[in-house]
């Protein structure tokens, strides 16, 4: 294994911000760390960036434990969420500054520069400030100087989050472009599911310092294995057992006691259609219109449903009687919480 | 711990980590040495008596009327100067942030004044107007005596000034406009939105400024020394013991008394300056005073009286060095910038120098300790922390005495300086340790930790960081740490009194011998000198932070 994690714990005062976490990163792939605010992916990215001293657990580059090996004889880029250009240097000094700390020659110095900073797109800015920059163009600068000294692992800590929306949007695409063009382990920090769901090739759903979940987007958003991981990424009807048990398709596990399915799974019935399974009746109380889709809020006997609708839709009002069902094949069972 | 012996070791031997506990260590050692080792000189010669170790120094200090009386003295005069300190300023810095009133830049130059002067200066500016041949007394035939407790308390009131000032208005420059225009939209008059929302809103600086003034009058040497006449004060009584009758045990145990009234009010200020922080919200509204005729011309005349008065005793001064014979012969003459008497100019010459090599050492020696106690972590730093402001509770006159009682000895180290300017500039260093310390380590805090992280994990070392990426952020901080020890170094007096030699003459002491042997024209000069030298050397300094595009640091403190 490439970047092996065990066991990694970090506690500050009393409070445990990463819990006795097992990870493994193969070369290569794009991992995200996702979760709420606080939940301690920065602590997790700094253990690995030798930027906090672990309290227990190991880890392990191709076998070799880092343990109390300082961030700077690591050789792992890092890009923090925001000012973190060294105002004093230019550009160009910025992006050469780690070819410097290894002492590599003059030449070879402003060669690498060049290339990174051609491969950002910011080939004509060496000479400017990072102040002189807009805010993507600082992160691009950033980028460009924590991948010059071709580090083994790049570590992104929220690093778009700071920028502008649309910004942002293009910094995803050219971000993951640039990983798989180089082939480098990337492991990146973020708070927002549609960043982690575009870029990532898997994502590890954090809370509360340990892991929900993790796999690939798809894994995360059909197979929630749990309650936070389903609600985190997308929305989700809980169905609890006891009270959805008439709706619910034949189930066999006993042992289950809550399912879940997606609002858009969830499927209308006309009044006319015969169905083959059990069908459920409800109340519409709320109407979102959202555009491409419809979100409608129902209250049948057991509880209330979120439903999502594409398309265009026709007598579903507030008040107005529906009838649904809950295909078999999207109902999943899942586990309230990971302890 | 999954760590391997191995591991630890190199971990431990790592460069970064040596460099910073040499550093840290490096620190705590000068301070020992400089601040420890006097503070126990002192203690421990208090207690020397001639039948061995105990109290009776103290007994025989507590025994004497007069020696308690000056106890006595001390507080009145401490006391009612910082109250009628902390009221005058306070109406002035209010005026000067929470008015439109005109002249507002001019005087709040003028309300800094006394800060580029030797302590004693004010008592000599009283001496020309109020004095027995004061400007007053000669005009109006009155037979008024300034000597003694009023002397004092009008000298310390117009020295400690611009420090209440500026820590009052600070306080009062930021506020939340909300709350006001909300007082007001409840029907408030401006008196009770004064005291319900003003006054609660600045009692930490009020507080604060209480106690650094009470510290700084306490302490002071240079104005009861000129003015006090038969009015004696502990800084006083310390000299008079150490230099007119070279009782050493006595003038330990007066510094010992003085100790701890200073050191329970830096305490105290200390612990109100870390629990003043949440004042301001993040989201509060910027203040915008709104202009006012009647109120802004009242402050004004408010205003003007005040820095009339600070303006007078520093002006009379300076037409004094330029006159005659002050106060028969008031015709204009150069004559007492010749320094024809005593050592003629060299004084001032020895001054600068010392100024110098006190803020060259200074802003390494503060600048690192600020550096070590940032770098490392919260429980290992509580010692240097400790000893890196312990010094602002240690009154100059007791640092001075201590100095001659830890190194006055050949077996001594530390000998091998004494006796030269070196000393006195160490002796600066760590006297004003604990201002220039908090100083540096606020303006590292303000440098985020993540370009040093940045850093480091780009390969830097510890020394590399440092040497390429924060010191490149903070010189303009340093340079303006340097010019405060400068002008430290320049007027200080109650220190470095103990420690100069015939050939180590200062500035600010010669204004002393000079009027103490009633050569107060030419002290006038000197003084003039001293203050010209400071204010010079703040100008040339502003004008390098300026030229290399630097704005927001401020010199004067
Ligand atoms: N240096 C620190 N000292 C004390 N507590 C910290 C420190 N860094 C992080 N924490 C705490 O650890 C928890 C996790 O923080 P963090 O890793 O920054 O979360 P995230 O990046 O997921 O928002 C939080 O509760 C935070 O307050
Ligand atoms: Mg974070």
């Amino acid at each position: 294994m490439f970047l092996e994690l065990r066991g990694v714990t970090k506690r500050f005062a009393g409070l445990t911000a990463v819990d006795g976490l097992d990870l493994d990163i193969e070369a290569g792939e794009f991992i995200c760390f996702l979760g709420p605010s606080g939940c301690g992916k920065t602590t997790l990215l700094r253990l690995i960036a030798g930027l906090e001293s672990l309290d227990e657990g190991t880890i392990r580059l191709r076998g070799r434990d880092l343990g109390q090996l300082p961030a700077r004889r690591r050789n792992f880029g890092v890009v923090f969420q925001s000012y973190s250009l060294f105002p004093s240097m230019t550009v160009g000094r910025n992006v050469g500054y780690g070819l410097v700390c290894r002492k590599w020659p003059r030449p070879r110095i402003e060669a690498r520069v060049a290339e990174m900073l051609a491969l950002v797109g910011l080939g004509d800015q060496a000479g400017k400030y990072p102040h002189e920059l807009s805010g993507g163009m600082q992160q691009r600068v950033a980028l460009a100087r924590a991948l010059a000294p071709e580090p083994e692992v790049l570590l992104l800590d929220e690093p778009l989050s700071a920028l502008d929306a649309k910004v942002r949007e293009s910094l995803r695409g050219e971000i993951r472009d640039l990983q798989k063009r180089l082939g480098i382990t990337t492991v990146m920090v973020t708070h927002d599911q549609d960043e982690a769901m575009e870029m990532a090739d898997r994502i590890l759903v954090m809370n509360r310092g340990r892991i929900e979940q993790v796999g690939a987007a798809q894994d995360l958003y059909w197979r929630p294995e749990t309650r936070f991981v389903g609600e985190f990424i997308g929305r989700l009807n809980l169905l609890e057992r006891g009270r959805w048990q008439a709706l619910l398709p034949a189930l066999g596990e006993a042992s289950h006691t809550l399912f879940a399915i997606r609002p858009e799974h969830v499927r209308l019935v006309g009044d006319d259609e015969s169905v083959a399974g059990p069908v459920g009746e409800g109340q519409v109380r709320k109407v979102a219109f959202l555009g491409n889709m419809t979100r409608l809020l129902v209250e049948a006997e057991a509880g209330l449903v979120e439903i999502e609708v594409h398309g265009p839709l026709e007598g579903a009002g507030v008040g107005e009687r529906l009838r649904f069902v809950l295909p078999g094949e999207h109902v999943s069972p899942i586990a309230a919480d990971r302890r | 711990m999954n760590l391997s012996q191995g591991g630890a070791w190199r971990a431990a031997a790592d460069g970064d980590r040596l460099l910073l506990a040499a550093v840290a260590g490096g620190a705590v050692l000068l301070l020992v040495v400089f601040v420890i080792l006097p503070l126990w000189g002192i203690l421990s010669y208090s207690l020397i008596t001639p039948g061995g170790l105990g109290l009776g120094n103290y007994a025989r200090y507590f025994g004497d009327p007069r020696f308690v009386s000056i106890i006595g003295n001390t507080f009145e005069v401490s006391l009612s100067v910082t109250a009628a300190t902390i009221v005058l300023a306070y109406g002035f810095a209010y005026a000067l942030e929470r008015t439109r009133m005109p002249l507002r830049p001019l005087l709040r130059v003028v309300a800094l004044l006394p800060i580029f002067a030797p302590s004693l200066v004010q008592a000599l500016g009283l001496q020309f107007l109020l004095g027995r041949n004061g400007l007053v007394n000669r005009t109006f035939g009155t037979e008024l005596d300034i000597y003694g407790f009023w002397g004092i308390f009008v000298a310390d009131l117009l020295y400690a000034f611009p420090h209440a000032f500026l820590i009052l208005s600070t306080a009062l420059a930021v506020g939340d406009q909300r709350l006001y225009e909300s007082a007001e939209a409840l029907g408030a008059s401006a008196w009770r939105s004064f005291r319900t929302v003003t006054l609660p809103a600045t009692r930490y600086g009020i507080a604060s400024a209480t106690f650094v003034v009470f510290t700084i009058v306490i302490t002071d040497f240079g104005n009861p020394v000129v003015i006090g006449g038969n009015y004696s004060v502990l800084a006083v009584e310390i000299y008079n013991q150490v230099s007119g009758q070279a009782n050493f045990s006595m003038g330990a145990v007066i510094g010992v008394l003085l100790l701890f009234p200073a050191a329970l009010a830096v305490v105290a200020e200390r612990w109100i300056a870390r629990h003043q922080h949440a004042a301001v919200g993040a989201q509060s509204v910027p203040l915008r005073a709104r202009p006012n005729r009647r109120r802004d011309l009242l402050w004004l005349c408010y205003c003007l009286l005040v820095g009339a008065a600070i303006l007078a005793v520093v002006a009379v001064v300076v037409y004094a060095s330029f006159v005659r014979l002050w106060p028969y012969n008031l015709s204009l003459s150069l004559r007492h910038y010749a320094f024809d008497v005593q050592n003629g100019i060299a004084p001032l010459w020895t001054s600068i120098q010392v100024a110098f090599v006190t803020a060259g050492i200074a802003v390494v020696v503060v600048t690192l300790a600020a550096y070590a106690n940032h770098q490392l972590s919260e429980a290992v730093k509580r010692p240097l922390y400790f000893l890196s402001i312990l010094p602002a509770a240690v009154p100059g006159m007791v640092l001075g005495l201590g100095y001659i009682l830890a190194f006055n000895d050949p077996a001594h180290p530390v000998y091998a300086i004494y006796d030269t300017m070196l000393i006195i500039a160490v002796c600066n260093v760590y006297h004003y340790h604990a201002q220039g310390f908090l100083l540096a380590t606020t303006n590292m805090k303000q440098i985020s930790r993540t370009f040093e992280e940045a850093s480091a994990t780009l390969g830097a070392t510890r020394l590399g960081t440092l040497l390429r990426v924060t010191l490149p952020m903070i010189w303009p901080s340093v340079l303006a740490i340097g010019a405060f020890f400068f002008m430290r170094a320049m007027v200080t007096l109650s220190a470095v009194i103990f420690l100069i030699t015939p050939s180590t003459q200062l500035a600010a002491v010669s204004v002393l011998y000079l009027d103490d042997r009633g050569a107060l024209n030419q002290a006038a000069a000197f003084a003039v000198c001293i203050m010209a030298t400071v204010i010079g050397f703040l100008l040339a300094t502003q004008a390098v932070l300026r030229l290399a595009g630097v704005r927001q640091v401020s010199l004067i403190r």
